[in-house]
């Protein structure tokens, strides 16, 4: 905390950089909304309990591809955790914060 | 960055090979230059779970390296590198490198991974063949050596997120490229291979490429590489071999060999030499995390030529993994996103359709970048593309330029042991080389 304090007054190069001119790509910016919008829903979803991939396809109408990478990936990062075993699905569920 | 103007040897590329020659020609006592285009040594060695025919562990056979390369009083490790431009001039060579920007201050960056816990855009993770997501600042996997951060900036959304949490001030978004100058005696080729981008086999099935999984319409059809690290005990998900389609335990799963090799229409007629061995190992570890799970390998040939090889493929046939010896047709994908095979079985003369949970195809290996080094270095190539060995059974690491040795798979697709003694025969010509060009 009191290092981001102490880089909050420093100027940041991503400023500069942008000051340059050089800007985000906007695929990129769709891209990152887009996503942020899939974590939600998935997030949303696992507030009801813990769920298998094909549950969270099926509840969010999203592709079960998509919804393992999604899980996978936010399991790795340690937002989501995985519980038992169910007719070879794993359950799903949002991590328990520490602290 | 303390660069010295000159050092005895450049080791091109900083996978199995190059290590080990730079180790062997450091620990001899020359000054030695590694270079490695991407932000991590360790090559493909470090992504697979273990190795044939032994299953040895393979991050214990490279760790090891990586962890000595950068401390090694002799080596001066250059990662995010590439070279750019090289001029022989009389006896010796002179480089011109370019050190791509990471965005990040090496020396200050302690890879703690604060700045890729608060990147909010994710990105397909090259090291885990896109299974899942990095961030756009990240370190690149979590044996990473030098193990040091980088931001992605073709996909960073420029939220300066990374850089206010940096407790190092690490974070430089305003890093460019430099060009270094370097002048050395000797240098070895140890670039490498790439892997056959499997959606080019269109009847195959495989709609995503090397590593977007995310958008692949059949993503139970992967490759081996991709299976690789679903086996390996580091893998991308929670737990070993779930398939990316929905996260299902797989109980029957196939192999197709030869995908991308030993097939003229592709472009690629050679045998790529480990597809066989590698997916009998895969099929091996699968029914070891998966005792009751079905393997099928189907096959044109199995060329168990090397030492222990016809062994372990019979262990292996004895355990239970089905083998069919046929030619698959096409691959399809049910309504239930289960791959469907077609094939010609060879022995019956029938045409063979299996449903199965996941679909790996065994692709063959190809030259990393070899035409374009070897036009920079003025070496040939062989007819393929790979690194020209003008004197392959007297001297096999000289190429068609004195002082330029070639290591490891550079010259063409081989397994490990013939990567190390190709490596080692690099070391011992250059530093015979080297003395002779001395005296």
């Amino acid at each position: 905390m009191a290092e981001e304090k102490k880089n909050s007054v420093k100027e940041l190069t991503v400023k500069k950089l942008r000051e340059r001119g050089v800007k985000p790509r906007p695929e990129v910016v769709e891209m990152s909304k887009e996503q942020r919008k899939i974590i939600k829903q998935i997030k949303d979803c696992l507030k009801e309990g813990a769920k298998t991939i094909p549950e969270i396809a099926s509840a969010t109408g999203l592709r079960p591809g998509v919804v393992t990478w999604y899980v996978m990936t936010l399991v790795k990062y340690g937002e989501l955790s995985p519980g038992e075993e169910v007719d070879g699905y794993y359950k799903y569920s949002l991590a328990k914060k520490e602290g | 960055m303390d660069i010295k103007p000159e050092y005895d040897v450049l080791i091109i590329g900083g996978g199995y090979a190059g290590m080990e020659a730079s180790l062997t020609i450091a620990d001899a006592g020359f000054e030695v230059l590694l270079v490695e285009k991407e932000p991590s040594i360790g090559g493909h060695l470090i992504q697979i779970s273990k190795v044939f025919p032994t299953t040895d562990c393979a991050g214990c056979i490279t760790t090891p390296k990586m962890a000595a390369v950068p401390k090694h009083p002799k080596i001066k490790l250059l990662t995010y590198t590439e070279v750019k431009n090289v001029e022989k001039i009389g006896k010796k060579f002179r480089v011109k490198l370019v050190k791509k920007p990471r965005y990040v201050i090496e020396e200050e960056c302690i890879g703690c991974g604060r700045c890729e816990e608060v990147c909010p855009v994710l990105v397909p993770k090259e090291f885990e063949y896109g299974l899942i997501g990095r961030k756009a600042a990240y370190i690149p996997f979590e044996m990473a050596s030098p193990k040091k951060a980088l931001i992605d900036l073709d996909n960073c959304i420029m939220c300066g997120r990374c850089e206010r949490a940096c407790p190092k001030d690490a974070i430089n978004f305003l890093d460019e490229p430099k060009e270094i100058d370097v002048t050395v005696g000797a240098i070895v080729v140890a670039t490498g291979y790439n892997l056959f981008s499997p959606e080019l086999k269109k009847e195959y099935g495989y709609t995503g490429n090397l590593t977007r999984i995310h958008d692949n319409e059949n993503p139970n059809i992967i490759h081996a590489f991709q299976f690789e690290r679903l086996l390996a005990p580091s893998c991308p998900y929670h737990t070993v071999c779930l398939r990316p389609g929905d996260g299902k335990i797989p109980e029957r799963i196939a192999f197709v060999l030869c995908t991308g090799s030993r097939d003229k229409s592709l472009g690629n007629p050679i045998c790529s030499r480990v597809c066989c061995m590698y997916s009998i190992k895969q099929a091996l570890l699968y029914t070891s995390a998966i005792p009751y799970g079905e393997a099928t390998i189907y096959y044109m040939d199995i060329r168990a030529f090397g030492k222990g090889f016809e062994e372990f493929y019979n262990m292996v046939k004895e355990l239970g993994v089905r083998f069919v010896k046929g030619k698959v047709a096409k691959i399809e994908t049910n309504e239930n996103g289960n791959p469907v095979v077609v094939a010609e079985n060879f022995e019956t003369g029938e045409i063979e359709r299996e449903e199965y949970d996941m679909v790996i195809l065994s692709v063959g290996l190809l030259p990393n970048g070899s035409k374009e080094i070897a036009k920079i270095l003025g070496v040939e190539t062989d007819p393929y593309g790979w690194i020209a060995q003008p004197d392959v059974n007297g001297n096999p690491a000289k190429t068609s330029v004195e002082g330029i040795f070639v290591a490891g798979t550079a010259t063409g697709p081989m397994d490990l042991p013939d990567s190390i003694a190709l490596a080692d025969a690099a070391v011992s010509q250059c530093i015979a080389y080297l003395k002779e060009v001395k005296d």
